[in-house]
């Protein structure tokens, strides 16, 4: 299993990923401090982390969480956060071709965006099936201990903080921080006030629906806007 | 607050929706793939999710918009640092650093 391609692919996935992978640390023990301050127990924060792990949609959830709004709406918004996946799986996928299923899964569980962005394409371009999984699996098994060892770190220390800190706001921090790269071009930017707003203004709708409107809203206007700009450009 | 056996399941359900998004078509191998038109109109899922999720936390205090709310200028602090530099520290300094002197300091 770990011959010498194996172990050649998992050194370039290491040497790729190494540097992006220290900028999980912070987002880690930010995320457990967050989760801990919203109101999880050690128990349920640790938990969370491990069978979700999934950053994004952690935080995401953390607000939705407090204000005990129902199952449904939790895993909506969830998925809405994590469509992102669908998209990256089926980029890498080719790269997963004749493996086991066991692998697939495990694969399909460790998945992230930062893996992703920097080892994809040399996956893709790569014929050696050990070389891939050597460059798959070691960036992101790193990944998973940097994720589970800081956030720990966070839920732990979370406790020693003082309560009136107000330190579910690094949650909101946090979800701004992903937010402001994201809204990179002009559709995104219009699909992210579109949905910001309109989930403030949509408050009031039975049922929390106003969140599920506004991001199909913000979708919808990031789209059109999109197909007008080329509509105009042509 | 959510709690107990309900969050467990929730948490539940997150993992799984997680692992189906991103081990859908890892695990469908070539029997599938995703048709461009529709890639490019879930590209605007997170960031849409994302701004609603976060606007009426930082535009709301109690219900209300307040132009002297401490989240308000703590998050306009947070874009600001968050769209000059890369630095994945100095947000979480900065906002929380002018959240809490709000707060604490001035008693806003």
């Amino acid at each position: 299993m770990f011959d010498d391609s194996f172990r050649r692919g998992a050194r370039e996935g290491f040497r790729l990923f190494l540097p992006l992978s220290i900028g999980l640390i912070p987002w880690a023990l930010v995320t457990g401090v967050a989760m801990r301050s919203s109101g999880l127990s050690v128990a349920e924060a640790i938990g969370m982390n491990a069978i979700v792990f999934a950053g994004t949609a952690q935080l995401g959830s953390l607000p939705l969480l407090m204000m005990d709004a129902p199952m449904w709406l939790v895993a909506l918004t969830t998925a809405a956060l994590n469509l992102r996946f669908l998209i990256f799986s089926a980029a890498i996928a080719p790269a997963f071709r004749g493996y086991s299923l066991r692998r697939r899964l495990l694969s399909g569980y460790l998945l992230v965006d930062g893996v992703f962005a920097v080892c994809a394409d040399r996956m893709l371009k790569c014929d050696d099936p050990r070389w891939r999984w050597g460059c798959f699996i070691a960036p992101s098994v790193w990944c998973w201990v940097l994720w589970q060892g800081f956030g720990l770190l966070g839920i732990l220390g979370a406790g020693s903080l003082p309560a009136d800190w107000s330190l579910e706001f690094m949650a909101t921090i946090a979800l701004l921080v992903m937010l402001v790269p994201m809204a990179s071009t002009r559709p995104l930017l219009v699909s992210a006030v579109v949905g910001g707003l309109g989930a403030v203004m949509l408050r009031g709708l039975p049922l929390k629906l106003g969140l599920i409107a506004a991001i199909m809203a913000g979708m919808v206007s990031g789209f059109a806007t999109e197909r007008w700009i080329e509509a105009r450009k042509s | 607050m959510t709690a107990g056996v309900e969050l467990w399941l929730t948490i539940g359900v997150m993992a799984l929706l997680t692992l189906g998004l991103r081990g859908s078509f890892i695990l469908l191998g070539e029997r599938a793939s995703l048709p461009p038109g529709v890639q490019r109109a879930l590209r605007f899922a997170p960031v849409a999710a994302l701004a609603a999720l976060v606007a009426p936390d930082v535009l709301l205090d109690g219900g209300r918009f307040d132009p002297l709310d401490p989240k308000l200028a703590a998050a306009l602090v947070v874009i600001v640092i968050a769209s000059r530099s890369r630095n994945p520290w100095l947000p979480f300094l900065f906002g929380m650093g002018v959240l809490l002197v709000l707060r604490k300091g001035l008693g806003w």
